[in-house]
């Protein structure tokens, strides 16, 4: 089983109508036996920008750290909120200073940018970044994930049919990936706000 | 490990032909042999490991649990329903409990081939064994059977079968056929990767003299515990109850486990 896979877990994100969702599991486990079924992936930057990490689980919390420390740096200094497109050049760049001995993490960046369009991105453990208008995937079924997510996306959703959507996307590839699961948190980022709902899953 | 990347290129155009492993033939030149131009590039073991596809050159497993317990007059048998081939879940509903003669089946884990190929044999031999006997077969001499192909062939196997039935001259009985071949009576048994998650369990609620019904309620708890924390069980249970009048089967689906603690 290859280090990416050691902890399991996955995430994804949709882009709809001035909206975008990001969705995450919440299993921890030491390759097939689970530990917890409360960690945390997907991290909150600032109301308009979401960060999902998959891979291990020690690098996605040193990783957090790090951006967390960078951007408070930067708000401090620009005094503004770093913009999604920025945010992702700082994760790439992060990642590939360790070109040679690399995080094994791999991002997903879900924001809203200054006209509220949405932004996704998602990037390998070197920090190749892929932008996308429609939906990233990363994590240990991210097969999968490309599958339903494919089968089930539509384009300009409003925020309640992008919940359903990327809910049905993320279970039904859920089910068919051992170190996966065990619950599943989205969050929804709007230009209002942004809504957090956990879905009951398989806990197995 | 090193493995071997190979890129194809055609003009400015580099395209991944093979890897180590030979998966895919790659593109061929117009005159229909490989193109001259070939560049091998080394790729450091935990590169490759990255790249590799698993899933095309791994076996299907059957992480599992399984179980079986005896009663007075018979035996519940569980499973869970998770194959799968590397971290993918091939089958999700998978019956990882076979028959093998009316009154007498087995439990599978460890490799699907491998079990679903032993069982196959034994179905056979007892088969053949029935007819000289002109009785039912005895649980035992299945699972004698099983033994036997497992001792002798344990270096190209991986399989670890949990054998139960009723026959006429000893009631219920379960029998637990280890890795190595080993085969053992017990009152009730448990295996596959999910049973090291609950052998607290079931030694702390096992009690003799069972009735039908607390075996069976003893059984779901079990399997739905193991499922919840190995990764590879899961799915649905399964459930097959042997006496001397016939065989019940019994389906538990996912939504419908029993749920423990969720940490």
């Amino acid at each position: 089983m290859s280090i990416l896979e050691y902890n399991g877990g996955c995430v994804v994100a949709m882009a709809g109508k001035e909206c975008v969702a990001i969705a995450a599991d919440r299993r921890l486990g030491i390759q097939l036996q689970t530990l917890a079924c409360d960690a945390n992936r997907v991290f909150r930057m600032h109301d308009k920008l979401f960060l999902g990490l998959t891979g291990l689980m020690t690098d996605i919390t040193s990783l957090h750290n790090s951006f967390d420390f960078k951007l408070n740096m930067y708000s401090m200094r620009e005094g503004r909120l770093m913009s999604p497109q920025t945010f992702s050049s700082l994760v790439a760049s992060t990642l590939y200073e360790k070109r040679f001995g690399p995080y094994f993490s791999e991002p997903v960046i879900a924001g809203l940018n200054k006209d509220n369009t949405p932004f996704l991105c998602a990037m390998d453990l070197l920090g190749a970044a892929a932008y996308a208008d429609d939906f990233v995937v990363s994590g240990t079924c991210a097969e999968s994930l490309f599958g339903t997510c494919e089968t089930f996306y539509r384009p300009d959703l409003g925020p309640d049919d992008l919940f359903e959507t990327i809910s049905q996307a993320m279970l039904s590839a859920l089910d068919r990936d051992c170190i996966s699961g065990w619950g599943v948190t989205v969050h929804i980022i709007t230009p209002e706000g942004v809504t957090a709902k956990s879905l009951k899953a398989r806990m197995d | 490990m090193l493995g071997v990347l190979y890129f194809h290129q055609q003009g400015n155009a580099a395209e991944k032909l093979a890897m180590d492993g030979g998966i895919g033939q790659g593109k061929k030149g117009e005159k229909g042999e490989c193109c001259e131009s070939l560049v091998g590039v080394k790729m450091s073991a935990e590169l490759m490991e990255l790249a590799s596809m698993d899933w095309t050159n791994t076996e299907h497993m059957m992480g599992t649990t399984i179980m079986a317990t005896a009663f007075d007059g018979g035996v519940v048998m569980g499973a869970d329903s998770r194959t799968t081939t590397g971290s993918y879940i091939a089958n999700r509903v998978s019956d990882k409990i076979t028959p093998i003669t009316d009154k007498v089946w087995c439990c599978r884990s460890g490799s699907a081939a491998d079990t679903q190929a032993i069982s196959d044999y034994v179905r056979l031999y007892t088969a053949q064994h029935a007819i000289e006997l002109g009785q039912e077969p005895r649980v035992k001499t299945v699972a004698n059977l099983f033994r036997e192909i497992c001792y002798s062939n344990k270096a190209n196997l991986m399989a670890g079968i949990i054998c139960a039935g009723w026959d006429q001259f000893s009631g219920g009985q379960v029998y637990n056929i280890t890795l190595g071949g080993s085969c053992v009576q017990q009152p009730f048994s448990i295996g596959g990767s999910g049973s090291t998650y609950i052998y607290g369990y079931c030694d702390s609620n096992f009690r003799e003299n069972m009735t039908r019904d607390e075996c069976v309620e003893f059984v779901k708890h079990a399997l739905a515990l193991a499922m919840a924390r190995d990764g590879s069980s899961g799915g649905v249970i399964r459930m097959v109850i042997i006496d001397s009048s016939g065989v019940q089967k019994v389906f538990i689906p996912g939504d419908k486990l029993p749920m423990a603690w969720q940490g």
